[in-house]
């Protein structure tokens, strides 16, 4: 088996079409911006060489403190609300026993479907003070928790973290579905046969199979946190002010607003280092106990069988 | 099934290639045509020398042009200037591109990769950006050959030359205004008389408040409306306003800037703008005092026409209210607004930038003509010979009337030279808009954005 | 006794735990699907009407005209099948090269396997704004810039980092027992491949494929920049049309919207039922 993964032209033809065409359309931009990153530049002409001066300020820059601090609960706020949510749904819809699975299953995905642009525009409907749906039914049920939802400085970031949690959970959730599908279904036999209870079947059997599945949920999470864009751009411009600027929306307004493109460029180096930080941080910890569980895994299920 | 989803992807994909590459090998041949041609005929135009009736030239080309086309401001001159173009260069045909949203961004590619079209409208900020990079041509002679220069009103020649004497972009939009519109039915029906001072402005807001109505509504998630708010009330103490600050004539930690903010604030705290101010579009702002649920609005003076025609007698503006009846009246004469030196520019490497830039001077011309015709707008850059086609609204009679005594104007946000100045403006600005920001917080960040 | 009576207290607590568990599956699905209704009703409707008068009822006049003039502003079947290649050609180029690729990674002995998989996913970090300008001096130098290929590489290029890690878990998650059974017969790598790791994929492949064509389907701000020609311009492009730099045709954009998202519904429906039925692929393979 080992002589079998080991044939040198397949790993080639493999891996090589794919490393070509990312390392010319992506990674070759990504070294131009680390590269532009260290000059005194406006987007245009070849701009004077300013070593790491654009970093010095970054670091002093308090709307750069600001935008790791919003991409943290960003990040948080995604990764609880999509991996617990997407976790219950898609053992919900799994069951061959709940009935109308099918609908739920379609309907679950569908914010993802809808470009952001509606769904920003749904929620910022949604959430106006005025003539908004939620504080109109806060007032309908006499709650007192009517408010400002997008122009209160220290919460609108959570409110809008909010919004990009709803619309992607729909893509963990398949993702999930899609693992689940894979396990086969003697595992869960198994597994029965063993005694266990559906919810134990799914402690015992699907989460830990599902291991590389949450690593990928939890990649994308952290690191969609980290550099969340869109849904600043179109419901709050990063406002009120700059409260719920992130380090791309700092990179936006430094290269396209300003003309500081060099600068802009320092804030996205600075991004895909915290990103890289982040995934190299996600393999550690998912690194031991993922072969651990396999292994553990595999041996019971070994025994199992065999019995 | 499966087998005729596979099919049918199948047929798609042949179909697509097909026509995908039949497309892009016609535009090949095409392109090359006109290229030919448009050599042939610059020689042939030399020799000619009696043009037919109203033919400037009959040149043979297409231009690429990247102008704003999305709303009735921008269609109407648009689509004007194309029909006369027809006439006056027969031969020119536009392919236009409509402009983006994107701050920039297109236009900042495009200049990257010398993509730029021949033609193409641009702000005052990347124009600033561009002449470093040798991507926007100086107009000089055009605006001398064509007479563009000796058509721009004396008032207005403040938006033709750049800071540098050049001129880099045929302008079309004259000095305008920001203008402090209101609802009169709505004035008169609760009683309040219209504020000369911000202590009758805060008992006006309190009323209105009272009653549901809300006293101004404003489009706070664009930043050039707030920053022609705070405009508005710095112009009250310092006549300078803002641009005063984007010219480095003045610091943010002067006293006008700082009470300015102070009033700002107070009015906020009182409840003058809707509760989403920050996240309210232009659309809905608009809508909201338009439907008669808002007294107030800010906007410019272009907003004029489509007030009147769905407020007809109701609207009206009024002068900006000040801290104390003397300086109200003082204040008349004192206006946030202006022009600024940007419009229809053209790319220096375009094949036929001479042409480009005849063609660009007069497009901006139609543009003014068109404005004043179908826009009622009188408050173009050029003195055009042609009459409204419905008379103008009264609010603009009234406000043309005012325009010999005005004494000082300031800038709109998207005339700022500064773009960090501007940006940061535009960010605080918005940041006022909420309660529990402070003015010191905002004079503070000004001025760091002031010293970078 | 007691014991007894703790028993049926315990299930009807659990009943009703369950019950209100089901209803809260339920109204979440309801309120996923609501903003389908929500932008259908919005495309009806004119700005006033959006935006004060009535934000999220049924329009009171139906302004069908939003549906004409959208229509009227650019050429909606050109736009449109632009952006059915694009986004075919842009699936299939990253679903084949990212399933390569991860197998290479997930499975076979190499060394750096693991620097390959941290380097591809870099495509993931980078904010598409940051690498606008160097994208599009790229795409020009290589002469792709009035092509749709420039706008098809980039996209498989930046969706293949996000594809490949999806692949790799997936495959890392199938137990490879199942591939040993099946590939020690002698079969080269390359069968093994085809007949054995493609039809296990195939649940995550459908995920993928909606996940990508939906990419390339919405994708602004590449488009904006990389498509200079008017032929080979995509659905968001036409969003342009309408968008003033004051006033906005919010009416229209909402019809815009409906008929950019219709197919893209659609494809979902069509591929969702091919993850249901993977489950029995999986069973037969084991078989």
């Amino acid at each position: 088996m080992k002589k079998f993964y080991s044939n040198k032209i397949a790993i080639v033809l493999f891996a090589l079409p794919a490393l070509a065409l990312f390392t010319v359309m992506v990674f070759y931009p990504i070294v131009q911006v680390f590269l532009k990153s260290f000059y005194d530049w406006n987007g245009l002409g070849s701009g004077t060489f300013i070593g790491l001066d654009n970093y010095t300020t970054l670091f002093k820059d308090t709307v750069f403190h600001l935008s790791n601090k919003n991409a943290l609960i960003f990040a948080i706020v995604i990764t609880v609300f999509q991996m617990t949510l997407a976790t219950i749904f898609s053992i919900v819809v799994s069951n061959k026993k709940m009935k109308g699975r099918g609908f739920l299953r379609v309907s679950y995905f569908i914010p993802v479907v809808l470009s952001v642009t509606v769904v920003c525009q749904l929620w910022l409907a949604i959430l106006n003070t005025d003539t908004g749906l939620l504080n109109a039914i806060f007032k309908a049920l006499g709650i007192d928790f009517q408010q400002n939802w997008l122009a209160n400085r220290h919460k609108a970031i959570y409110v809008i973290a909010f919004v990009n949690a709803w619309q992607w959970m729909g893509y963990q959730f398949a993702l999930l579905m899609a693992g689940i599908k894979s396990i086969p279904s003697d595992y869960y036999e198994a597994a029965k046969i063993d005694g266990a209870s559906s919810i134990m079947a799914h402690r015992k059997v699907t989460i830990p199979l599902l291991k590389e599945t949450y690593k990928i949920c939890l990649t994308i999470s952290l690191t969609g946190g980290v550099k969340a864009f869109t849904e600043m751009f179109i419901m709050t411009k990063g406002g009120p002010g700059n409260a719920t600027y992130t380090l791309t929306y700092l990179m936006y307004k430094a290269a396209f607003r300003e003309f500081r493109y060099g600068y802009g460029m320092a804030a996205a180096s600075m991004l895909v280092l915290q990103c890289l930080a982040i995934i190299l941080i996600i393999n550690w910890l998912f690194r031991d106990k993922e072969e651990r569980s396999e292994r553990k895994c595999n041996k019971r299920m070994a025994r199992q069988l065999s019995q | 099934m499966r087998k005729l989803t596979a099919l049918v992807l199948c047929g798609v994909l042949c179909i697509s290639t097909l026509v995908g590459c039949s497309k892009k090998a016609n535009n090949e041949k095409a392109e090359n045509k006109t290229t030919n041609t448009t050599e042939t005929t610059t020689t042939t135009t030399e020799e000619t020398e009696a043009l037919p009736e109203g033919v400037l030239s009959e040149e043979k080309a297409t231009l690429k042009i990247y102008a704003q086309y999305a709303d009735e401001d921008t269609k109407v001159p648009y689509d004007y200037a194309v029909e006369q173009l027809k006439v006056a260069y027969p031969n020119v045909t536009l392919e236009l591109e409509p402009q983006a949203q994107d701050d920039g961004q297109k236009l900042m590619t495009y200049a990257a990769t010398g993509n730029l079209p021949d033609i193409y409208q641009v702000a005052l900020a990347q124009i600033e950006n561009f002449k470093q990079s040798g991507n926007i041509m100086v107009l000089n002679d055009v605006a001398k050959s064509t007479g563009f220069e000796d058509k721009v009103f004396d008032s207005a020649k403040n938006i033709l030359y750049n800071e540098d004497g050049n001129i880099y972009a045929f302008p079309y939009a004259g000095n305008e205004y920001v203008v402090w519109y209101y609802n009169k039915a709505i004035f008169e029906k609760y009683n309040v008389e219209v504020p000369k001072t911000f202590d009758q402005l805060l008992t006006a807001i309190e009323t209105f408040k009272a009653n549901g109505i809300v006293p101004m509504s404003m489009f706070g998630a664009e930043g050039w409306i707030t920053a022609a708010m705070y405009d508005v009330l710095a112009t009250r103490w310092d006549a300078g306003g803002i641009a005063k600050l984007d010219n480095g004539e003045g610091t943010a930690k002067e006293d006008a800037y700082a009470k300015a903010a102070d009033m700002l604030h107070t009015l906020v705290k009182a409840g003058m703008f809707q509760g989403s101010v920050t996240t309210t579009n232009y659309d809905q702002a608009s809508e909201m005092f338009l439907n008669g649920e808002a007294a107030m609005f800010l906007n410019g003076q272009w907003y004029m026409t489509d007030a009147t025609n769905k407020l007809g007698d109701d609207v009206d503006w009024m002068y900006y209210p000040s801290y104390d009846e003397a300086s109200y009246e003082a204040g008349k004469t004192v206006w946030s607004g202006g022009g600024a030196a940007a419009g229809y520019a053209v790319n220096p490497n375009s094949k036929n930038a001479e042409l480009a830039a005849k063609v660009a001077a007069f497009l901006s011309e139609k543009y003014c003509e068109a404005k004043v015709m179908y826009r009622g707008t009188p408050l173009v850059a050029l003195d055009v010979d042609v009459q409204p086609e419905t008379e103008f609204p009264a609010m603009m009679k009234k406000l043309q009337a005012d325009l010999p005594a005005i004494t000082s104007i300031t800038k709109f946000d998207w005339h700022l030279s500064n773009a960090t100045f501007k940006t940061a403006l535009e960010d605080q600005t918005k940041y006022l808009m909420i309660e529990d920001y402070t003015p010191e917080e905002f004079i503070k960040e000004l001025n760091n954005a002031l010293q970078q | 006794m007691q014991q007894k009576n703790g028993k049926t207290v315990k299930s009807i607590a659990n009943r009703l735990g369950t019950l209100i568990f089901r209803m809260f599956c339920w109204i979440y699905a309801a309120f996923s699907l609501y903003p389908v209704i929500w932008l259908l009703f919005y495309s009806f409707k004119n700005n006033s009407e959006i935006f004060v008068t009535n934000p999220f009822g049924f329009p009171r006049v139906l302004h069908i005209e939003n549906y004409t003039k959208a229509w009227a502003q650019y050429d909606v079947p050109m736009y449109f099948s632009n952006s059915i290649i694009v986004s075919v050609f842009t699936v299939i180029i990253t679903i084949v090269l990212a399933l390569l690729f991860s197998y290479a990674t997930a499975r076979m002995q190499w060394k750096g396997k693991n620097i390959a998989k941290v380097y591809m996913s870099l495509g993931m970090f980078i904010p598409i704004q940051a690498i606008l300008i160097p994208v599009a001096k790229l795409v020009n130098g290589l002469g792709l810039d009035s092509t749709r290929w420039g706008l098809i590489l980039v996209y498989a290029a930046i969706n293949l980092s996000f594809a490949s890690l999806v692949f790799y878990g997936n495959l890392k998650g199938i137990p490879i027992e199942i591939e040993e059974a099946a590939c020690m017969d002698g079969a080269s790598i390359f069968k093994c491949f085809i007949k054995i790791i493609v039809p296990l994929v195939k649940p995550a492949t459908a995920t993928l494929v909606i996940y990508t064509f939906l990419n390339a389907w919405n994708e602004f701000n590449l488009a904006n920049v990389l498509i200079i020609e008017e032929k080979l311009k995509t659905l968001p492009l036409g969003l342009l049309f309408l968008q003033g730099s004051f006033t906005t045709d919010w009416g229209a954009m909402g019809a815009t919207m409906v008929i950019a998202s219709l197919p893209t519904i659609l494809l979902y429906c069509i591929f969702s039922k091919q993850v249901e039925n993977a489950m029995t692929i999986g069973g037969a393979v084991k078989g």
